[in-house]
């Protein structure tokens, strides 16, 4: 039970209304920040009911590649830029990722009835909240916090990566600083400029060449 | 978050150790470990009227289990405090999600360092509480010509990476280096050890963990290398593996750890005497067993204080406090949330137990980004003092 829409058979004028009182442009050129959502990869996993198609059809309007799928299959999609999904009890289990290392950008959809549930929603670790019925402003805010948030966190995970790297760096350069300090009698400051100079000219990292002073000054004992 | 006090309704934790696996001999007794505090805590009426239920599942030795199994505690379980991983790459699967849905992981296990996370309690050794001090008496009795051996992964890199930094520093030299795969088969060692036997080094230093320290060891005595000239020194293997490779094969080699079973003090005592009837008079306990234990007993001190389970309140809470350990009073440390824990240095005997080498005169403060430690072992720490 999987279709991908051929967008270009929607126009806006399906979905006209909302879109002109938004933006107040047409559109096909849009709002500047709408372009962002341009071939952004997105499935739907929604009942094709009246919410769903406009849904849909508002995510369309918006240039994006949509994906949809029903019944929710036992595994959500990875390959997705975002991910529109019905909130189920089971949405944690059915999602492919394991919580704070999402694969996708994640709005859940709550259908509105019964007893929202914090503690699933928590559970789902999810980027957005959309709440039926849908308006065009729903969607394109949720769609626009939830892509936000997501490349966010993905930005600080890098930093942080990025960080214990350059911490471990930071002692063999400073290792190899010391060396060259010895070693050739220079300064502080000129043992950190000789190391920057070799990596410019090498065009390698200021580690990889502290880490390869290292190794030489230990095989030549 | 507040809940009547007149319930006796469970608390419950989530527990993740291997039963099965490359790594099943060590993580079986911190599931022991794990599970002897909880049955302790819950025979003495469990803590403010409420036993303690651990849902425990066996990752089967696999990293990205760990992962999963973290998900299934937290979204399943509804479960937040867990204990529970051996290995490095363990640790960093459990990390993102106890990280993302606000869980709080209590690790058993000496590890690296260079981490913190504020939803991880680490109460195993970290560098400065092991290698720091074995590297200086290794380099003391034995002399200053290292071969390494590890495990292909996380740890063993970590480890090496740090402990060749500190031999280069004061002198010494690595003179070889092996690693071979996670869950390794006993032939895979024969190589690596003609190769240490051509290299002539004065120790080895071994980062070899699980089912492969049996083997790497063996293949020594089969070699008929003598450890009172060369011996393996190593940062992980314990009572537990010194059993499962035979005292006569392990008798002579180097452990650094917070604990052994020796450890003389009453605590202690009681400790080895309780776990001995539980599971057997054969059955010795071990540095991971024993942080097991301990971090179990203070994670229910520090419940009795809070009456909450709540992440940010237990974590606020735990955070200086201080223990009675089976190998002597350590606190949890409240800038790095790793525990303060004693330097101990052992040889193992005939009777597969360690003789003190050496001994911390205290519990020695966490430091698991080696602030304090960057330059020579020449230096005596001034927290030792």
């Amino acid at each position: 039970m999987q279709e991908t829409i051929d967008i270009a058979r929607f126009t806006r004028d399906r979905q006209g209304a909302g879109a002109k009182k938004e933006g107040g442009r047409d559109a096909p050129s849009g709002p500047p920040s709408s372009r962002s959502f341009w071939n952004l990869k997105v499935a739907v996993i929604v009942d094709r009911n009246d919410d769903g198609e406009r849904l849909i059809r508002e995510l369309q309007r918006l240039r994006c590649d949509v994906h949809h799928e029903w019944p929710m299959p036992s595994q959500i999609p990875a390959q997705y830029d975002v991910v529109f999904c019905v909130l189920s009890p089971d949405l944690p289990q059915r999602l492919p990722w394991i919580p704070g290392e999402p694969a996708s950008a994640l709005v859940v959809i709550d259908p509105g009835a019964g007893m929202l549930d914090l503690n699933l929603l928590h559970n789902c670790a999810a980027h957005g909240v959309l709440h039926y019925p849908v308006t065009s402003r729903s969607v394109q805010s949720t769609l626009a916090l939830a892509r936000g948030h997501f490349l966010y966190e993905r930005r600080l995970r890098g930093r942080i990566e990025k960080l214990d790297e350059s911490l471990r760096t930071m002692r063999s350069v400073e290792r190899a600083k010391s060396l060259l300090m010895r070693l050739k009698n220079v300064s502080e400051e000129e043992a950190y400029n000789y190391l920057r100079r070799q990596a410019m000219e090498r065009r390698v990292t200021i580690g990889a060449v502290a880490t390869a002073i290292i190794d030489s000054y230990e095989l030549l004992g | 978050m507040t809940r009547s006090s007149n319930t006796s309704e469970p608390w419950r934790v989530g527990v993740l150790f291997s039963r099965t696996g490359f790594m099943a001999v060590i993580e079986e007794t911190q599931l022991r470990g794990t599970l002897t505090a909880i049955e302790e805590i819950n025979a003495g009426g469990g803590v403010n009227g409420r036993p303690l239920e651990p849902v425990v599942y066996d990752p089967g030795s696999e990293a990205s289990a760990f992962g999963r199994y973290a998900k299934k505690l937290m979204v399943e379980d509804g479960v937040s405090t867990i204990f529970g991983c051996y290995t490095s790459s363990s640790r960093k699967a459990v990390l993102p999600v106890v990280e993302r849905l606000n869980g709080l992981l209590w690790y058993p296990t000496l590890y690296e360092g260079f981490e913190f996370s504020p939803n991880v309690i680490y109460t195993g050794a970290t560098p400065n509480q092991n290698s720091v001090e074995l590297c200086r008496i290794l380099m003391e009795r034995y002399g200053t010509r290292f071969y390494f051996i590890g495990a292909d992964y996380i740890y063993p890199r970590e480890s090496n990476r740090i402990m060749r930094e500190l031999i280069r520093n004061s002198g010494g030299t690595v003179v070889g280096e092996s690693y071979v795969r996670m869950g390794a088969s006993r032939e895979e060692f024969l190589p690596v050890m003609r190769d240490v036997k051509r290299a002539q080094p004065d120790v080895i230093f071994s980062t070899v963990v699980g089912d492969g320290t049996v083997y790497l060891y063996q293949a020594y005595a089969d070699l008929g290398l003598d450890p009172k000239v060369m011996p393996i020194a190593s940062l992980t293997t314990t009572e537990a593996e010194i059993r499962a490779m035979g005292y006569d094969v392990g008798e002579g080699h180097i452990t650094a750890a917070p604990y052994f079973q020796g450890v003389g003090n009453e605590r202690n005592s009681s400790f080895v005497r309780d776990y001995k009837k539980r599971y057997g008079d054969d059955e010795p306990t071990n540095m991971c067993l024993e942080a097991s234990y301990f971090q179990v007993n203070a994670f229910a001190k520090t419940l009795e204080q809070t009456n909450s389970m709540d992440t940010e309140i237990l974590r606020a809470s735990v955070m200086g406090s201080e223990f009675e350990a089976p190998q002597g009073d350590v606190a949890i440390n409240p800038i790095w949330g790793h525990a303060d824990l004693w330097t101990r240095i052992g040889r193992a005997n005939r009777q597969g137990q360690f003789d003190l080498v050496y001994e911390s005169p205290s519990c020695v403060l966490s430091d698991p980004y080696l602030l304090g430690y960057g330059r020579s072992l020449g230096q005596k720490n001034l927290e030792l003092a």
